[in-house]
Formats: C-alpha cells, sequence, structure tokens
C-alpha cells in the first residue's frame, strides 16, 4: 500500500520538469480569468441593480429581463453561444476575451441581485434623512447607502468571487489555455488522467479554500457587529 | 415557415437531449438530497472522527470545480479498473457534488428547529426516531424548501458541463447537431432557450416557496 502510492507520487516528481512550468502558467491564466470576469460582473451587476431600482419602466423590464436569462441559462450555453455562435455573423472573438465576457455577464445576474437586496436592506430612513441634511441623491448613494450595503454584500460578493474561479474550468471546453485544458492536454500525452486530474482538483481546492475561510470570517465579524448594533 | 421547419428540425434532437438533461437532473437531485440528508442527521450525533470526514468531504467537493470532479470519476477511474457510462459517471459526480451542498442546506434547516420541540416530543413519549419523523423533519423540510429549489435550478445549469464527458444531453446534441448543419448561431441559441425554459418554471416555484415562507414567519 505504501509502496503503491510512493510509486504514485514518484510519477510527479519524474514529471515535473516537464509538466511545472505549464501548469504554473495555466493557474496564472486562471486567476486572471476570474479577476477579469468577477470585475466585469461586478460593474454589470452594479448597473443592473440600479437600472432595477430605477423609476424608468423600460429600464426596469430590461433590467428584470437580462437577470432572469443570465440565471436561467448555463455558463457553457453562453460560452458557447459568444465563442462559436456569434462567428457566422462576422463577431469573433478569442477564447480568453469570449471566457472573460461569457462568465462575466453571467455572473452579473447573480451579483446584480447581491447588490439589490443589499441595498434595499438599508432602511429608508437613512435616505431621508441624508436627503433632508440637503445631500444630492448621489451623494447620499456614495456616502450613505452604498458603505453601508457593502458589508451586507461582503459575504455573497466573495462566495460569487469562488464560484467564478470553480467555473473558469468550464472555459477549457472552448479552448481557454487554462488549468483544467493543460491538464486535459497533459493528461492526454501523458497517458496519466488520474495523476492530472488529481493535481488540478488539488490546486483548484488551494486556490478556492482560503476565499472560503476567508467568507467564513468576514460572515462571522459582521455577525459580531450586528449584534453589537441592535444590542441583542 | 421555412423559419418553422428549421425550428422543428434542430430542436428535435434537442428536445430528446432535454430528455436526458432532465434525467440526470432529477437523478442527481435524488442522490444529492439522500446524501445531504444522513450527512446531516449523522453529523448530528456528534461522534467526532466522522464530523471530521464529513466536514473534509464538504471542504473538499464545495472547493473544487464540479468539471475536474467529472474529470476524475469519469477518465480516471477506468485506469484503476473501474469503467462507467457517462450517464452514470454525471449522476455520481453531480450528486456526490450536491450531497456536499445540501448537507450544509439541511444541517442550517435542522440547527433552526428550536431545541424545545425535540424536547417536547420526547416528553410526551415520543421515540427519538417517531420525534425526527414527525417533528423535526417536516418543519425542516419547509424551511429547506427554497435553498433546495434554488440548488436545483443550479444543478439544472451544471448539467450542460457534463457534456464534456460525452454524456447525450443538450449541449451534446447541440455540439452534433452544429457539426452536420454548420447552423451554428441558430442551434446554440435554441440550446440557451431550452435550458431558459426549463429553469424559468422552477425560479417562479422556489419565488413562490419563499412568498409562501414569509407568511408563515
Amino acid at each position: 500500500m505504501i509502496e503503491e502510492v510512493q510509486g504514485f507520487l514518484q510519477v510527479y516528481v519524474e514529471n515535473w520538469p516537464d509538466w511545472g512550468p505549464q501548469i504554473y502558467a495555466a493557474i496564472w491564466v486562471t486567476i486572471q480569468l476570474t479577476a477579469a470576469s468577477f470585475a466585469l460582473a461586478i460593474a454589470i451587476g452594479l448597473l443592473l441593480a440600479l437600472g432595477k431600482l430605477s423609476p424608468i419602466r423600460l429600464v426596469r423590464a430590461f433590467c428584470t429581463g437580462y437577470i432572469e436569462i443570465a440565471r436561467g441559462v448555463p455558463v457553457l450555453a453562453i460560452l458557447f453561444l459568444l465563442y462559436f455562435g456569434l462567428v457566422p455573423l462576422g463577431i469573433v472573438f478569442d477564447a480568453f476575451t469570449a471566457s472573460v465576457i461569457g462568465l462575466g455577464m453571467g455572473a452579473a445576474g447573480y451579483i446584480a441581485e447581491v447588490f439589490r437586496a443589499g441595498i434595499q436592506a438599508i432602511h429608508k430612513g437613512q435616505r431621508e434623512a441624508a436627503l433632508a441634511v440637503g445631500m444630492t441623491p448621489a451623494m447620499t448613494f456614495r456616502h450613505i447607502i452604498l458603505p453601508q450595503a457593502f458589508r451586507i454584500i461582503l459575504p455573497p460578493l466573495l462566495n460569487m468571487m469562488i464560484i467564478l474561479l470553480k467555473d473558469t474550468s468550464i472555459c477549457s471546453l472552448i479552448s481557454t489555455e487554462e488549468l483544467m485544458l493543460r491538464a486535459k492536454d497533459l493528461a492526454m500525452m501523458s497517458f496519466l488522467p488520474m495523476h492530472l486530474f488529481l493535481l488540478a482538483g488539488v490546486i483548484y481546492f488551494f486556490l478556492a479554500w482560503p476565499l472560503s475561510l476567508a467568507t467564513r470570517r468576514v460572515e462571522r465579524w459582521m455577525q459580531r457587529g450586528r449584534r453589537q448594533t441592535f444590542g441583542v | 415557415m421555412e423559419f418553422l421547419t428549421k425550428v422543428a428540425d434542430l430542436g428535435g434532437p434537442l428536445l430528446l437531449g432535454a430528455v436526458t438533461t432532465v434525467m440526470i437532473t432529477l437523478s442527481a437531485l435524488a442522490v444529492a438530497m439522500v446524501l445531504g440528508l444522513a450527512l446531516a442527521l449523522v453529523r448530528l450525533l456528534g461522534f467526532r472522527v466522522l464530523n471530521g470526514l464529513i466536514g473534509t468531504y464538504i471542504e473538499v467537493f464545495r472547493n473544487t470545480p464540479v468539471l475536474a470532479q467529472l474529470f476524475i470519476i469519469y477518465f480516471s477511474l477506468p485506469y484503476i479498473g473501474m469503467k462507467i457510462d457517462p450517464f452514470t459517471a454525471a449522476v455520481i459526480g453531480l450528486g456526490l457534488n450536491g450531497g456536499a451542498i445540501l448537507c450544509e442546506v439541511f444541517r442550517s434547516g435542522l440547527n433552526a428547529i428550536h431545541h424545545g420541540q425535540r424536547e417536547a416530543s420526547l416528553a410526551v413519549g415520543m421515540t427519538p426516531w417517531m420525534s425526527l419523523r414527525f417533528i423535526i423533519l417536516p418543519q425542516t423540510w419547509r424551511i429547506t424548501l427554497p435553498p433546495l429549489g434554488n440548488y436545483a435550478i443550479a444543478l439544472l445549469k451544471d448539467t450542460a458541463i457534463v457534456s464534456a464527458i460525452a454524456a447525450p444531453e443538450i449541449m451534446f446534441y447541440a455540439r452534433n447537431l452544429v457539426t452536420s448543419t454548420f447552423e451554428t448561431t441558430f442551434i446554440y441559441i435554441l440550446a440557451a432557450l431550452l435550458y431558459f425554459c426549463l429553469s424559468f418554471p422552477l425560479a417562479r416555484l422556489v419565488e413562490r416557496f419563499e412568498r409562501q415562507q414569509r407568511a408563515w414567519l
């Protein structure tokens, strides 16, 4: 049993000079992909959330429709549509760009709901008071609503980032050069699928786990703050 | 008219894929629910070693991509002498993944029941099993219904990924159709629409559960 495990691990040691640099490069792409799509999702998500709270009916309907569709269609279907489906119309993205847009647009639907819930959770007296002391609506949003909503929004945002990190693996199916694709290619070349997919799984785990722990800590930290506020 | 025949021609195979999608979703949901509830109940027993093992299982499956889990199950198990077909691999992979998510859902549902409920039911002479069956679980069920529905929607969308291990569901048929007809844009829009038609009613249902729950509380 111990010999078998040693033999299993020996394969990694032998192949690391070959695999190592490729895996490192792929991890970097995965991180870039996560960061870029997260930034895009936050930007679109914030606009959608504001749009959904807007007094103009048409804007509201558009944002609601977008959110429903983004939340109802799998990431893979969005990615395929962007990367393969738009080519006949003359719109060609490279795989990385398509991945960022696809992941970002999909996640924006969730993030919009997170933002909306956060903004609506702020008591309307806060807004009224800010306006009453002479703040403009923009100042009210920037200095009163957003800082308070941020505390409510932070844990689900971090959660979304973990989901995005895991979802970047799906981008391998449209040939984005990230971790999963690299693992799959190396597995096919070396005929060692078990080794490489396990390696990929372990790497994803150690990328996502610190984020999970941080999320949990932030959650606890905010609950503590809340308990003090209400004196319970 | 031409448009309609095109929809019928290309939509047929996709609908066939939708049947598999629904079957994978339901099977994986069943596996995940049984596994999640069983593990959540075992956790309540409070054995340290068992809880540690379950905690590790949850952390591992929640912090790795489903695709990696599917690849390990489908491509790596034959390597140690276990061969399984794509459908089974998909159900096992998504089921194990869902078990980890639902274990947390059921746990928070069980924790939300006031311990007085259990004490009262034991005090009136119910056995621990009866207390669980007739007092605790029905209340837990009401609390966990909305997150359970949300998980079902996420699962339905995750089934698209299993096309990567050649399970014959919507995306798999879509890719095949594209290579034979070259109607790329049309087919992928149709596929996305099909997923939307499956998940939208579920989302409305979850919304209704949530409204009902607010009314109870």
